[in-house]
């Protein structure tokens, strides 16, 4: 048997070898590309932490439950503040499209820290505590979310379409951002629309 | 002293009294306003207070948050800094709506909390990224020390057993041919 014929796939087994044991200080300073998407997740689930009975018909002074959530994929643990914004039918939304938040004010936020691949979930109890009715239209005096008041003078107009008082409860997820040193609007938000029955 | 009415000395009284009585209501209008300005003075040093406590408590906290993230670079396990930076956050977001609803006495409270559980997150980041630097360190020059010898033992192996298998089976060989 002439072993000299065997010699390169001897010499290429030998160097697999030698690069398999290579390959953990190889690692330490070549950083492989990861192919996967960096991205934030925003959702808002219902009393059950499901995707179901979300508050829709609201009576005044009686307590609603949701949770809103945030997952994190951007690979390192970030800062997110969660804003959430309460509106009538005319008021504006952010605008996905240049990545604007919405002009107006916050009720209250969310200050919260997700490391890389993990979620953050909250609890958001709401009530209308006042309302004040006029002549085809409403006005939400008052709002009380996790137990804190928010005087909000809310105005809208009868829905004939619909058949109702809408408001829009909705949250805004911004990112503190290392290269402005500032928080930004992440372009990611989420709402129910709330039928204010009286 | 026996002052007969309408008499000049009872008129002099009247005028005397009227002049108190004017002045007492002075007094009682100047103690007025004095609280009205002094609640006012109060109020605005607490609304600067809790604007600066605010200040304050997001340097702190945001602070705590890049050396967790330096700490987290270099490997460290971060998760519990984390759990006590939310609790921060917590604060610190409660501190914003006291603070937007003109209660600054509860703002600044809310505010001091997060800045001191901010200050401890970055003291124990700042802890955790060096030892999880030494450890770094260590861990990559261990890596390295068996990757060579691993590399060199194979090599050396290698050739080894080539120069076996040559020697075995052209001897083999050679002999079978004789």
């Amino acid at each position: 048997m002439n072993v000299e014929v065997y010699r390169g796939w001897f010499i290429v087994g030998s160097l697999t070898l030698m690069l398999a044991a290579a390959a953990p200080t190889l690692t330490l300073f070549i950083n492989m590309p990861i192919g996967s998407e960096r991205f934030s997740e925003l959702w808002l689930l219902g009393p059950d932490k499901k995707a179901e009975d979300y508050p829709f018909n609201v009576r005044v002074n009686e307590t609603y439950r949701v949770y809103v959530g945030v997952g994190n994929h951007l690979g390192y643990s970030a800062y997110y503040r969660v804003y959430v914004k309460f509106r009538n039918q005319t008021q504006p939304l952010p605008v996905a499209s240049n990545a604007t938040p919405s002009t107006l004010p916050e009720l209250c936020e969310f200050d919260f820290f997700v490391m890389d691949s993990t979620v953050w979930e909250a609890l958001l109890k709401f009530e209308i505590l006042g309302v004040q009715r006029l002549n085809g239209s409403m006005i939400v005096k008052s709002l009380s979310i996790n137990e804190i008041t928010y005087l909000i003078d809310s105005f809208s107009a009868w829905n004939s379409v619909r058949n109702g008082f809408y408001y829009q409860l909705f949250f805004e997820l911004w990112l503190y951002n290392m290269t402005s040193q500032s928080f930004g609007f992440h372009n990611r938000f989420v709402g129910i629309w709330l039928n204010v029955t009286g | 002293m026996l002052i007969r009415v309408g008499s000049p000395e009872s008129g002099e009284l009247r005028r005397a009294l009227s002049i108190l009585r004017l002045f007492f209501v002075l007094m009682l209008f100047l103690v007025m306003a004095s609280q009205f300005f002094v609640s006012v003075t109060i109020a605005e040093v607490g609304e600067d207070e809790g604007a600066s406590g605010l200040i304050d408590a997001e340097e702190k906290v945001l602070s705590a948050y890049l050396a967790v993230l330096e700490a987290e670079k270099t490997g460290a396990n971060v998760s519990s800094l984390l759990v006590q930076l939310n609790e921060a956050g917590e604060f610190l977001a409660r501190a914003h709506v006291e603070y937007r609803l003109g209660n600054f006495e509860e703002a600044s409270h809310f505010a001091n909390s997060s800045r001191n559980i901010g200050m401890e997150v970055q003291n124990a980041a700042v802890e955790l990224k060096d030892l999880a630097s030494s450890e770094g360190t260590q861990h990559m020059l261990f890596t390295m020390i068996a990757s060579v010898v691993g590399v060199a033992l194979i090599a050396l192996g290698s050739l080894r057993v080539w120069y076996f298998m040559k020697k075995r089976y052209s001897g083999g060989f050679s002999k079978a041919n004789l």
